[in-house]
């Protein structure tokens, strides 16, 4: 057994009982592991018609098999379940050093089952497994929570977790891991709010056997240098972290503004990296076996949002920032080191917030609703506040925390929820970049950019650069960029590994760590595979064709601003073409061909 | 012409725009302005080979030169560059 483990553990909080079985090497052999294995044992032994927040929903923790070796950025951990955001098989990933810890104790994956009675945790060293009591620390923030649970078990255990949004059963709320890192998306935290699992804690010292060490090792290194020596891997997302994109949207007319009332903002500046790395920056921190190091430890100094922690992403700075209406810095970081604390996905939190904020300037929401607050586009006080409120599930914030869809619905107007399936989408506007409108339409997950970021070649004019502006090759494109990330997801490497290499060295280095011959070819194929699983569970939920869309607004509504002023997204004239490529029948079903093509 | 500059070319440049009251009809001509005003290692970040450097980002009113030409990309007057370099993010 290399690369993989061989065990899996399963703990039924219904029952009380802990069992490692072992894993089924057929599934990992053709689903790699992590997202796809995930997938895999949710569609097999979950009905998708149960309720996400009851006993019988389930919820995998997996790293993949590069997770815990020195592959480069080789730290990530998939989460997969049924979402309560929107009922999709959902997934978030997450980095820092929860998942190769997980491995280190011998663990393929951690299927968690069942709903316990009272609210407990996992305390993990190797294969001493324990249920034991969380009533003491329910209720605690996450960093509260990850210091009580290290002074229990052990000083070095490394604690997944979730805050109050998550026993509050938030739909956006999230599973936090170091207390900085997020698998932040689809409302994972919920579900495990839902089952009274409050943390994860785990120590492992456990190894990971390769199959040609010697043939692992030079591909590795391989890897290495390719992302050091790319501009992007080696030093540019070192010195500015992800917040840099902000400018770049903002110029290329694509930064969604006010709720997406425009994608053009004259005061970006204020919330980008460049500011960032002036201001608040302490150092760039970067997790397991990463030489990429995007994440950044800040401080803010400024009393009115004073604290310490780490962030914003581009995502969260644009959720909080410009979205809000919002170029106060200090303040979009406050935003971002709460979400930490409550455990709560920053994007869809500042998405609701800029949502709220768009009802509220249209007399739909009025001071009734929103606890006597100013919730004016650009309120930095009132926004950073609704955060906390949704934390806590406190007045306004009972409703900001089940999401934009159901804020907007539940006044009328659902077109105003910047969603697809119910999830807000990113901070790149399909008008200004016809590509990654395709990818949020077809997105398994809903609303989202790494699982097909075209961004890279149609903004940043990666590898072979495309026009933003066109929709020609834009099916293909997605279809490329969709099925690479689900095999890479699947293998634990992250996503930034591909600013240096691509699909050839991940399938390379998975050969030799694990002894079972992945081509290129090969590895694309088990991302379609994965891909049409999660399409296959989304149709037994009842999704359609007519999901498989945008908000009205992107569709209808031109930009007003900026580079991409009159534009709109162009979906129809990509979704006939997206279909016919991925082998689906004219109503988004895969065909008989194709899934047996793909052995599904 | 108005020229914005960001991440490490505000280093490079000491500012963070530039109105240019030259005329470049391209970007090439433009490249080669700015590289004499700003010295050797603006130009290093820029030229690679006499080709246009393949780890900046260059805009011209928010298209990326890539996919309009290149260095044969024509400017005016009017025009608004953003002047990158090769970063990403997600």
């Amino acid at each position: 057994m290399n690369g993989w483990i061989g065990t899996t553990l399963r703990v039924d909080l219904t029952r009380g009982t802990i069992k490692r079985e072992p894993t089924n090497m057929k599934v990992a052999h053709d689903y790699i592991g992590a997202r796809g294995m995930g997938v895999k044992i949710i569609s097999d032994e979950v009905d998708p018609s149960v309720d996400a927040l009851g006993p019988d929903n389930k919820l995998v923790f997996a790293p993949g098999p590069f997770t815990g070796t020195f592959a480069p950025s080789a730290g990530r951990y998939n989460v997969i379940t049924k979402s309560p955001l929107n009922g999709t098989i959902a997934g978030s990933n997450s980095g820092g050093v929860f998942g190769p810890e997980l491995k280190f104790a011998g663990y393929d994956a951690l299927i968690i089952e069942g709903q316990a009675k009272k609210p407990v945790y996992l305390w993990i060293k190797n294969d001493v497994v324990e249920i034991r009591d969380a009533s003491a620390i329910w209720g605690m923030t996450v960093a509260d929570t990850t210091e009580a649970l290290r002074e229990q078990t052990d000083p070095d255990a490394k604690v997944a977790c979730i805050g109050p949004a998550g026993e509050n059963l938030s739909l956006i709320a999230s599973i936090m891991n170091e207390m900085h890192r997020a698998a932040g998306r689809t409302g994972v935290g919920a579900v495990m709010g839902s089952k009274k699992l409050k943390a994860i804690a785990v120590i492992g010292t456990g190894e990971i056997t390769v199959a040609d060490p010697d043939a692992f090792k030079a591909a590795v290194m391989d890897a290495r240098g390719k992302i050091q020596a790319n501009p992007v891997g080696g030093a540019g997302l070192k010195a500015y972290g992800t917040d840099v994109l902000v400018n770049i949207l903002n110029q290329s007319g694509a930064l969604p503004v006010n709720n997406w009332q425009d994608a053009y903002s004259p005061a970006a500046d204020k919330i980008g990296g460049e500011s960032l790395a002036a201001n608040q920056l302490v150092r760039p921190k970067g997790c397991f076996a990463c030489i990429i190091s995007c994440g950044r430890a800040t401080k803010v100094t400024n009393p009115l949002y004073a604290g310490v922690g780490e962030g914003p992403e581009y995502e969260s700075a644009w959720a909080f920032g410009v979205d809000s209406g919002i170029d106060n810095l200090d303040a979009v970081i406050k935003a971002n080191y709460l979400c930490n604390e409550y455990g709560i996905d920053t994007i869809s939190m500042g998405s609701t917030i800029a949502c709220a904020m768009e009802l509220y300037e249209l007399g739909l929401l009025t001071k009734k609703d929103t606890d006597g607050l100013d919730l004016s586009f650009g309120n930095a006080a009132v926004m950073v506040e609704m955060v906390r409120k949704t934390g806590v599930g406190e007045g306004f914030g009972k409703r900001l925390q089940e999401g934009s869809y159901r804020l907007a619905d539940s006044v009328g107007r659902p077109d105003l929820s910047m969603t697809v399936k119910k999830q807000e989408m990113p901070a790149y506007d399909p008008r200004g970049v016809q590509g990654i409108g395709l990818n949020y339409a077809t997105n398994n997950r809903g609303g989202c950019h790494v699982r097909g970021y075209t961004i890279a070649v149609e903004v940043l004019g990666q590898g072979a650069p495309t026009d933003p502006h066109a929709t020609e090759g834009k099916a293909a494109l997605d279809i490329v960029f969709q099925d690479l990330t689900s095999a890479l997801d699947s293998s634990g490497s992250c996503l930034f590994a591909t600013f240096g290499i691509g699909g050839a060295e991940l399938a390379g280095m998975l050969t030799a760590l694990t002894g079972v011959e992945y081509s290129l070819d090969e590895f694309m194929k088990i991302g379609a595979r994965i891909w049409n699983l999660e399409r296959l569970w989304n149709l037994k939920v009842g999704y359609t064709t007519a999901d498989d869309t945008l908000p009205a607004r992107l569709l209808t509504e031109p930009i007003k601003t900026g580079p991409s002023k009159g534009r709109v997204n162009h979906l129809d004239q990509m979704l006939p073409e997206y279909y016919a490529l991925r082998g689906w029948d004219a109503n988004g079903v895969p065909t008989p061909a194709k899934l047996a093509d793909l052995a599904l | 012409m108005l020229i914005k500059y960001f991440a490490t070319f505000r280093d490079l440049t000491k500012e963070n725009s530039l109105v240019l009251t030259d005329a470049p009809t391209n970007i090439a001509e433009l490249l080669e302005l700015l590289s004499v005003r700003y010295g050797a290692a603006f130009r290093a970040a820029v030229f690679e080979n006499g080709e246009l450097s393949s780890v900046m980002i260059l805009l011209v009113n928010g298209r990326n030169v890539r996919i309009t030409g290149g260095l044969a990309t024509p400017v005016s007057p009017d025009d608004e560059v953003s002047v990158f370099p090769m970063v990403a993010g997600g």
